[in-house]
């Protein structure tokens, strides 16, 4: 960007505008189109975009490549299952404990990988999230193991689901804009950009990476959770590195170290893979080739292209 | 005796994986990446051998060379198309090298799992066994044909993976290349094409680890998945970059993977890697050989 | 009064002794040199000062407080900043920000950070590149950035590791000037540096180290002119 606009503040500014933009654009959808499958289609684009959401915080924003977005959604989403399951826990708390459960588990990994850093970094944390897929899989008894949970509905309309997730999407991007405009966020990009250097110059590293830690894998969870009771069945299936292989092309292609760029890449890669689906079934193919594209050539992805000086 | 058993079962396993992690370990050596693609080597590999053989009615015997040169050339194409920005002049990716790596290798372990899931269809396959003998006991313990005889080759393979390295002028600018890339180069020495050099070997031992083990493990596309994560396990294991460390960390944990499968949990023996790999890169994130590198 | 003082700071480093019992004390309000040949320890004395290495012996006292072992951020927030001789900028956020991000983490209010970032863009000559991301900037405005950056708030004092290293002549003025002009206000520096008309014109008093050890101390001029001094530099072929 060039001149004035490339001060932080504007960039943001900019970057919401263009993120609310996407937002309404979505929110009148449902006058158009009433085929409840592409309805559901949307309604997953937009947990993708959540997902992406967060893990953008975590990666894009503050530099940290964790691999273990899908799993937080996963354990979100098992969190308010297993409420339901054993001990019939109302969605009203058992959505809540989900953010809860994987604020906490993020923050304890957080700390956790303190000190790594890059293939470290990546390779801890997908140790963390294929050991948490495993060990679900595995507890037949406590979780059903690969045959998954039953969720409860919160309510029967799709559009109904169609408008939570967008509310959802709406107030993590509020939430997402305005930490990133104090001094959370400029905090979190000097730890990007340089953990040194925001050591010595007085900012906690400890605390600012931990808490990103904590409130992207929380905005996963609570992701997860909402889409239990959308699909209402679970499974380990949710926390496949498949999965977060798809949220990390989504944020590639859409722009990392934006909010808008993720929320564009998700609902791109994911519609174009429901229509990859019905021509082909070469979805996968397609995005892969899209992400190596993208990283090799244009790393700022299509939120970097739009926003390019000219 | 069970024991001695899982112990000399163990340590031929440790063998393969050694092929897998071998290579991996070469190339965090030498770029400090990790390649998420690796699995994926090891897949081409399995699934040259066994279509040469099947489809193409080779014998079992010639297709285990072909599998080699198939995992070489892919190795050598990731690194020419790939893996350049990360070493060759382009300075500003200084800062997005990690992720770069990350993402890149992720997108081409998709790409070539969808690939062959697509050409050639996602069951699995059954690869010929190169003889025909199933088990047979050597001394107190059980083994069948397939396994000796890829355990010899994987031994033969490792000893001379090591004499070229020590020995050769080829290894011995590997050798330079990993310690020292600018110095390298201003001794002469094309570091380019060490690199490339390094992706191939790499590419070669998993394609052949995956081409032996084809007849004992069916492959299925995302067969490279499991092998791939151990990799990872022995390489951190083993000192990011050690080759020694990583041979020793294959047979450790083929022999340690063995018992807990056994004495603990079969269904969580993959875990335990996976827990292994945490432990060790919270705490000694140098490995149990490698050398501790400095920060700052 | 001594607003720096360390006392038989030693770290050995795989057996070698980087430093060795060095003792010595900044005043506040003056700009202190600390200088020596290669590999005499300076870095490594900085390192240990600044939080970045943890002494095996010896104690740092900050204002008065043992600040022996604190961590780079506990120093930092009591005021003692430190300048690396690798630039240290946040490459991708424009230079402005840069400045805004250093007040914010010394404690300061946004809207106080901004008009001091401001101030020091204009005063460092940095006006015309303000919105240009750091990591675009020459290596001279980054330098003079990360001196910006340094002075958001004003640090009680600021350790500089060879500011003037690689600087172009006018750049240097500039920042002679900088250091100066904030000398002048009280503020207190701790040079390293290999710049010997440069130590002689800003440094009130300054040390030399030589393998680990203090050789001497005291006004400049005189510290040049010490024959312990001079043998370093000359040398009779050794380096630590």
């Amino acid at each position: 960007m060039s001149g004035e606009r490339n001060l932080w503040s504007r960039r943001l500014a900019l970057d919401l505008r263009a993120s609310l933009g996407v937002v309404a654009a979505l929110a009148i959808v449902p006058a158009f189109v009433d085929s409840p499958y592409w309805l559901g289609v949307l309604i997953v684009s937009v947990y993708f975009a959540l997902l992406a959401l967060g893990w953008n915080l975590l990666a894009g924003f503050t530099g940290q490549f964790s691999l273990a977005p899908a799993a937080f959604a996963m354990l979100g989403a098992y969190t308010t299952a297993l409420l339901d399951y054993h001990w019939k826990v109302p969605l009203a708390l058992g959505i809540p404990a989900a953010i809860v459960s994987t604020a906490l588990l993020g923050w304890l990994l957080g700390r956790v990988v303190l000190r790594l850093k890059g293939p470290y970094l990546a390779l801890t944390t997908l140790s963390f999230a294929e050991i948490a897929r495993v060990v679900i899989g595995n507890s037949y008894v406590f979780t059903r193991g690969d045959q998954g949970l039953n969720v409860p509905a919160l309510f029967h309309s799709r559009v109904g689901y169609y408008y939570l997730f967008l509310g959802v999407l709406l107030a993590v991007l509020a939430g997402l804009y305005f930490l990133m405009r104090a001094r959370a966020g400029r905090f979190w990009l000097a730890i990007r950009d340089d953990e040194i250097g925001a050591e010595s110059r007085g900012i906690d590293v400890v605390r600012y990476k931990t808490l990103a830690f904590a409130l992207s894998c929380a905005i996963c969870g609570l992701a997860g959770s909402l889409y239990g009771t959308f699909s209402q069945l679970v499974s380990p299936e949710l926390g496949l590195l498949l999965q977060t292989g798809l949220v990390i092309s989504m944020v590639v292609v859409g722009g990392m170290g934006s909010l808008t760029g993720p929320i564009v890449g998700a609902l791109i890669v994911y519609l174009a893979s429901e229509w990859l689906r019905e021509v082909g079934n070469i979805q996968m193919i397609v995005f892969s080739i899209a992400v190596i594209l993208f990283a090799r050539f244009l790393r700022t992805g299509l939120w970097g292209l739009a926003t390019r000086a000219p | 005796m069970l024991a001695l058993d899982l112990f000399v079962n163990g340590l031929i396993f440790g063998l393969f994986y050694a092929l897998m992690a071998v290579g991996l370990a070469m190339i965090f050596g030498v770029l400090k990446v990790v390649n998420f693609a690796h699995g994926e080597f090891y897949m081409v590999g399995a699934y040259t051998y066994v279509l040469c053989s099947m489809k193409l009615g080779i014998t079992p015997w010639l297709a285990l060379p072909l599998a080699a040169v198939a995992g070489a050339a892919l190795g050598w194409t990731v690194e020419r198309l790939l893996m350049r920005p990360l070493y060759a002049g382009y300075s500003s990716w200084s800062i997005m090298k990690d992720e770069y790596a990350v993402v890149v290798t992720f997108g081409l372990s998709l790409l070539l799992i969808n690939l062959v899931d697509k050409v050639v269809g996602p069951y699995p396959y059954r690869g010929p066994a190169l003889i025909e003998t199933s088990r047979f006991a050597v001394g107190p313990v059980m083994l069948n044909g397939q396994k000796l005889i890829a355990a010899g080759i994987s031994i033969a393979l490792l000893v001379g993976l090591a004499l070229f390295i020590k020995r050769s002028l080829w290894g011995r600018q590997i050798q330079a290349v990993a310690q020292n890339r600018l110095g390298a180069s201003l001794a002469g020495i094309d570091a380019t094409r060490t690199t490339s050099l390094i992706f191939a070997v790499s590419g070669l031992l998993a394609a052949l680890a995956g081409a032996l083990l084809a007849p004992l493990i069916n492959p299925s596309p995302d067969v490279g998945a499991f092998p791939a994560v151990k990799s990872y396990v022995i390489v951190v294991l083993g000192g990011m970059g050690s080759i020694w460390g990583a041979m020793i960390a294959s047979l450790l944990l083929g022999v340690l993977e063995s018992f807990f499968a056994v004495y603990v949990s079969y269904d969580y023996r993959d875990a335990f890697g996976l827990l292994i790999l945490m432990l060790v890169l919270i705490f000694r994130p140098q490995g149990l050989i490698g050398e501790k590198g400095r920060d700052v | 009064m001594s607003l720096l003082r360390t006392e038989g700071l030693t770290k050995h480093f795989g057996g070698v002794a980087a430093v060795d019992g060095l003792s010595f004390e900044v005043e506040e309000g003056e700009i202190h040199g600390l200088i020596g040949p290669n590999g005499s320890g300076k870095t490594t004395a900085l390192n240990l000062l600044s939080g970045f290495l943890a002494p095996e012996r010896g104690r740092v006292w900050l204002a008065g407080e043992d600040v022996t072992g604190a961590s780079t951020v506990a120093l930092a927030r009591r005021g003692l900043l430190r300048m690396f001789q690798m630039t240290r900028v946040f490459p991708r956020i424009c230079a402005f920000d840069n400045l805004l991000t250093a007040g914010l983490a010394r404690g300061l209010a946004e809207s106080e950070s901004a008009s001091r970032a401001d101030a020091l863009l204009e005063e460092l000559t940095l006006g015309p590149v303000r919105h240009l991301d750091a990591g675009q900037l020459s290596g001279g405005q980054r330098k003079l950035l990360e001196f910006g950056m340094c002075f958001m708030a004003p640090p009680r004092i600021a350790l500089l590791d060879e500011p003037f290293a690689a600087v172009h002549p006018v750049m240097r003025e500039t920042m002679a000037g900088f250091i100066r002009r904030r000398n002048q206000q009280g503020h207190t520096f701790l040079v390293v540096s290999h710049d010997m008309p440069i130590v002689v014109e800003l440094c009130h008093r300054t040390v030399c180290m030589n393998a680990g050890k203090l050789i001497a101390a005291g006004p400049t001029r005189e510290v040049l002119r010490h024959p312990a001094v001079i043998e370093a530099y000359l040398g009779s072929g050794s380096h630590a």
